[in-house]
C-alpha cells in the first residue's frame, strides 16, 4: 500500500510541476474568458460604417417601405444604412444592373438590392455586395425587404398599416420544464450547460486517459519499468498511476471551479453595482448536476484510463501508441456524436440502450439525467453495469499490463493478447 | 542457508520454452556468474528470481523464503537495458526507487546523498536525468540497485559503457559489498570479468543448465591442456595438426589447445627449430572463453 502511495505521489508531483500543467490550468480559463469576451464584443457590435445601398426595384414603389426597415443608427448616431438611389422600374434593367455592379466594385456602393418583378409570387430577390458573409447586414436587409413585401400584400388587399414594426413584433418562447417534483424555467442556459457538461466529460476522459497511456509508454520506452517491476506488483503500479493522474485532473478541476465560482460571484457583485436587482448568480446549478456527473465521471475515468493503460502496455513507442488509441478514442467521439439523440428523445429505446451500455453511459447517462431525469432504477442499473464493467476491464488491463510492460518489438495480435491473459 | 535456490524451474511462453528444468544454487557472500549466449534464458531466469515472472513449474527460494512480493526488497537489480525517468531530477528518481524498495523517505534521502557523493555525482543531484552523460546515468542506475543495501545484488552487464576509471570504481564497490556479506549475481558476456570476479558460475543454453559449479573446480576438471605463447617471428611452428587441436590468435600472443595426450614439448621443439623467439611459454587451464564456446557449440552440434 505504501508503494502504491509512492507511485501516486510521483505521478502526481512530476505532472503538476510541469510547465504544461501550469499553463493549461491557468491558461484555459483565461483563454475561454478571452474568447467569450471577444465573441460577445463582436456579436453585439454593429458594422461600424454606413452601408451605402441602391435599390433596383422592378416591381415598383417598394423602396420607401424597405428603407422604413433600415432606420438603425450606428453608435455615433450616423444612420446605419444610406439609400444612394432608387431605380424604379428602369426601362433597361440589364444596363442598370451592370452600372450598379460597377459601382459596388469601385466601392461607391456597399451593395444594391435587386427586387424582381415576380417578387410577390415568390421569385427570389438578390443582394449584390462585396461581402455576402456579413450576416448582421444581410439579415437586416432581408428582414426589411420581407416586411415591405408583407405591407404591400396587405395594402393590395385593402389593409393600410402605418406602423408595420408594431404589427410584426414577436415574442420569445420561454421553456418551462415540467418534472416530477415541480417545474422550472429553462432557457438557452440549460442547453449550454448540457453541452458544456458533455464536452467537459469527453475532453477529460480523452485527455487524462491519454495521459495515463503516455505515462505507461514512457516507462516502457525508458526501460525503467524493469526496475519498477522488480520492486512493486504491476497491478499496484497501474493503480498508482491511474490514481496519480486522477489526482492531477482533480487538482485542475478544483482550481477551475474555484476561479469559476470567484469570477461568477465577483461578476455578479460588479453587475449589481451597475444594475441593481441583477445580483442573482448567472447560473443556478441544479443539485442534480452536482451528484450524478461526478459519480459517473469517476467510474468512467477508471474504465477509460485502464483501457488506455492497457493499450500503452502493448506498444513500444509513442508513435505506435497514437495508432492503437484510435479505437478507444473513437468510442468517446461516438458518444459526442450520439448526444443529440439523447437530447431529442431521452426515453427512446435507443437512448435507453446507449445510457445502459457501459462504454457510453459515463457520458450519455449524465447527459440524459440533465435532459430528463430517468427513473432511479435506470440510473442505478446503468451505474451498476458501468462499475461491473470497469472492475472487469481493470482486471483484464492489469493482466495485459503485467505482461506487456516487459514485451518489446512487435505489437501483439488479438490472439496473442488472449494468451497474455493466461500467463502467470 | 543459500542466498538463492532455484529448483527445477520451467517457464514457457506459448510454445517457446524459455527456461527448462533449471536448478541454481548460489551460496551467500559469493559472486555468481550467470552465463549463456543471447536468448539462452538468462533474463527470464533473473526475472523469475526477482518475482517479475512466476515459474510455471518448480520453486525458487530467496534466503530461505519462497520468492514473492516480500523477497523483492531483498534484491537490488541493474538491468541490461538501462533507464530512469528522463525528466526527473537524479536525486528524486533515486529517492523514489529507494522508496519502492521499502526505504523510508528520510533514510532514502540520506543514503542517496551518500551514494551520489561516493560515485562522484553529488554536483548532478539536482539535474535532470536527461542532462547526464551515458556513463553518469549508468552510475546513477547502479545507485538505484544498491541503495537499499540488498543482501542480493543482480547486475546485468554492469561495466558496459563505463570508462576504466568508473569501471574500477564500480568493481571495487561490488567487492566491498561482497565483503560485507552481499551475494552478487553477475550476468555478462565478458568472460575475463567472470574469471576475475566469480566464485561459481552457471552456463545456460536453450533454457537449460549445461555447466554449473565452482569456477576453479570447473577449470581444473579441464586440466592444463592449453599453452599460452608469446613470441616474435613466424607462426608456422604452430602448424602441428597431430598435437594442436585449436589455435586462438590474440595478435602478440596465441593460445593453443592441445589434443588429448599431446606433449607440449613438441610445440617448443618446433619453435626452436624455426628460430622463433619466445618471451612466454606457459601451460594453463583453458580460458573460460573456450569452455563457453565449446559447451555452447556442443549443444548446437
Amino acid at each position: 500500500m505504501r508503494k502504491i502511495w509512492l507511485v501516486v505521489k510521483r505521478e502526481y508531483l512530476t505532472r503538476v510541476r510541469t510547465k504544461g500543467f501550469i499553463l493549461s490550468t491557468v491558461g484555459l480559463p483565461l483563454l475561454s474568458v478571452g474568447i467569450f469576451a471577444v465573441s460577445l464584443a463582436l456579436a453585439t457590435s454593429k458594422t461600424e460604417s454606413t452601408f451605402k445601398i441602391s435599390i433596383l426595384d422592378n416591381l415598383g414603389g417598394l423602396a420607401p417601405q424597405i428603407m422604413q426597415g433600415l432606420k438603425e443608427k450606428l453608435r455615433d448616431g450616423q444612420p446605419a444604412y444610406q439609400l444612394v438611389r432608387t431605380w424604379d422600374r428602369p426601362p433597361s434593367e440589364a444596363t442598370v444592373r451592370e452600372a450598379l455592379n460597377n459601382q459596388v466594385r469601385n466601392e461607391e456602393l456597399d451593395g444594391f438590392l435587386e427586387v424582381p418583378r415576380g417578387v410577390l409570387n415568390g421569385e427570389d430577390a438578390a443582394l449584390h455586395t462585396r461581402n455576402p458573409n456579413d450576416f448582421q447586414t444581410t439579415r437586416t436587409i432581408g428582414l426589411a425587404l420581407n416586411n415591405a413585401l408583407i405591407a404591400r400584400r396587405l395594402s393590395d388587399r385593402g389593409v393600410h398599416i402605418d406602423n408595420l414594426d408594431e404589427i410584426m413584433r414577436g415574442v420569445d418562447l420561454t421553456m418551462v420544464k415540467v418534472t416530477k417534483t415541480g417545474e422550472s424555467k429553462e432557457g438557452l442556459e440549460s442547453l449550454i450547460m448540457q453541452i458544456s457538461l458533455v464536452m467537459i466529460l469527453y475532453i477529460t476522459l480523452v485527455v487524462y486517459g491519454m495521459m495515463t497511456m503516455r505515462s505507461v509508454v514512457e516507462e516502457k520506452t525508458s526501460h525503467i519499468v524493469e526496475v519498477l517491476a522488480s520492486s512493486i506488483k504491476p497491478s499496484y503500479l497501474l493503480t498508482g498511476k491511474i490514481l496519480g493522474v486522477a489526482g492531477v485532473g482533480f487538482t485542475q478541476y478544483l482550481i477551475w471551479m474555484c476561479t469559476g465560482a470567484l469570477v461568477t460571484t465577483y461578476g455578479a457583485a460588479v453587475g449589481s453595482a451597475f444594475r441593481p436587482g441583477a445580483a442573482a448568480p448567472l447560473f443556478h446549478l441544479p443539485i442534480i448536476y452536482l451528484v450524478y456527473p461526478p459519480i459517473f465521471f469517476v467510474v468512467g475515468y477508471f474504465l477509460y484510463a485502464s483501457l488506455y493503460a492497457a493499450l500503452g502496455a502493448m506498444v513500444s513507442s509513442e508513435e505506435e501508441s497514437q495508432q492503437v488509441q484510435m479505437p478507444v478514442t473513437l468510442v468517446l467521439v461516438a458518444c459526442m456524436v450520439l448526444y443529440p439523440i439523447i437530447q431529442r428523445a431521452p426515453n427512446s429505446p435507443l437512448s435507453v440502450a446507449l445510457t445502459m451500455f457501459p462504454f457510453s453511459s459515463p457520458i450519455l447517462m449524465v447527459c440524459r439525467i440533465t435532459v430528463q431525469t430517468p427513473p432511479f432504477w435506470q440510473i442505478a442499473l446503468s451505474l451498476a453495469l458501468c462499475v461491473a464493467t470497469t472492475i472487469g476491464i481493470i482486471q483484464v488491463s492489469a493482466k495485459i499490463y503485467r505482461v506487456g510492460i516487459l514485451m518489446y518489438g512487435k505489437r501483439p495480435s488479438l490472439v496473442e493478447l488472449l494468451r497474455w491473459l493466461r500467463y502467470t | 542457508m543459500e542466498a538463492i535456490a532455484v529448483e527445477h524451474v520451467t517457464k514457457r511462453f506459448d510454445t517457446v520454452v524459455a527456461v527448462s528444468d533449471l536448478s541454481l544454487h548460489v551460496e551467500q557472500g559469493t559472486v555468481f556468474g550467470l552465463l549463456g549466449p543471447n536468448g539462452a534464458g538468462k533474463t527470464t531466469s533473473l526475472r523469475m528470481i526477482m518475482h517479475i515472472l512466476v515459474p510455471d513449474e518448480g520453486a525458487i527460494q530467496i534466503l530461505g523464503q519462497p520468492a514473492g512480493e516480500q523477497t523483492q526488497d531483498l534484491i537490488g537489480y541493474l538491468p541490461e537495458e538501462r533507464g530512469l525517468y528522463a525528466r526527473m531530477k537524479v536525486r528524486e528518481v533515486l529517492v523514489f526507487l529507494a522508496g519502492l524498495k521499502g526505504l523510508r523517505q528520510a533514510d532514502a534521502s540520506a543514503r542517496v546523498r551518500e551514494w551520489l557523493e561516493r560515485l562522484d555525482l553529488a554536483a548532478w543531484s539536482e539535474k535532470k536525468v536527461n542532462d547526464l552523460s551515458k556513463g553518469m546515468q549508468q552510475k546513477a542506475q547502479f545507485i538505484a540497485a544498491v541503495i537499499h543495501q540488498p543482501p542480493i545484488l543482480i547486475l546485468d552487464e554492469p561495466f558496459t559503457g563505463l570508462d576504466p576509471v568508473n569501471a574500477t570504481l564500480i568493481k571495487d564497490i561490488m567487492l566491498d559489498l561482497r565483503e560485507k556479506g552481499s551475494t552478487i549475481i553477475l550476468s555478462t558476456h565478458r568472460m575475463e570479468q567472470v574469471e576475475m570476479m566469480c566464485d561459481a558460475i552457471c552456463l545456460i543454453n536453450h533454457g537449460r543448465s549445461v555447466l554449473a559449479g565452482d569456477l576453479r573446480a570447473i577449470k581444473k576438471s579441464y586440466g592444463k591442456n592449453t599453452v599460452r605463447i608469446e613470441y616474435s617471428g613466424d607462426d608456422s611452428f604452430l602448424d602441428l595438426p597431430e598435437s594442436v587441436e585449436k589455435i586462438n590468435h590474440f595478435g602478440a600472443a596465441v593460445e593453443a589447445k592441445l589434443r588429448p595426450g599431446a606433449d607440449p614439448q613438441e610445440i617448443l621443439k618446433a619453435a626452436v627449430a624455426r628460430g622463433v623467439r619466445l618471451s612466454r611459454f606457459e601451460l594453463v587451464e583453458p580460458p573460460l572463453h573456450d569452455i563457453f564456446i565449446e559447451k555452447v557449440s556442443e549443444a548446437h552440434a
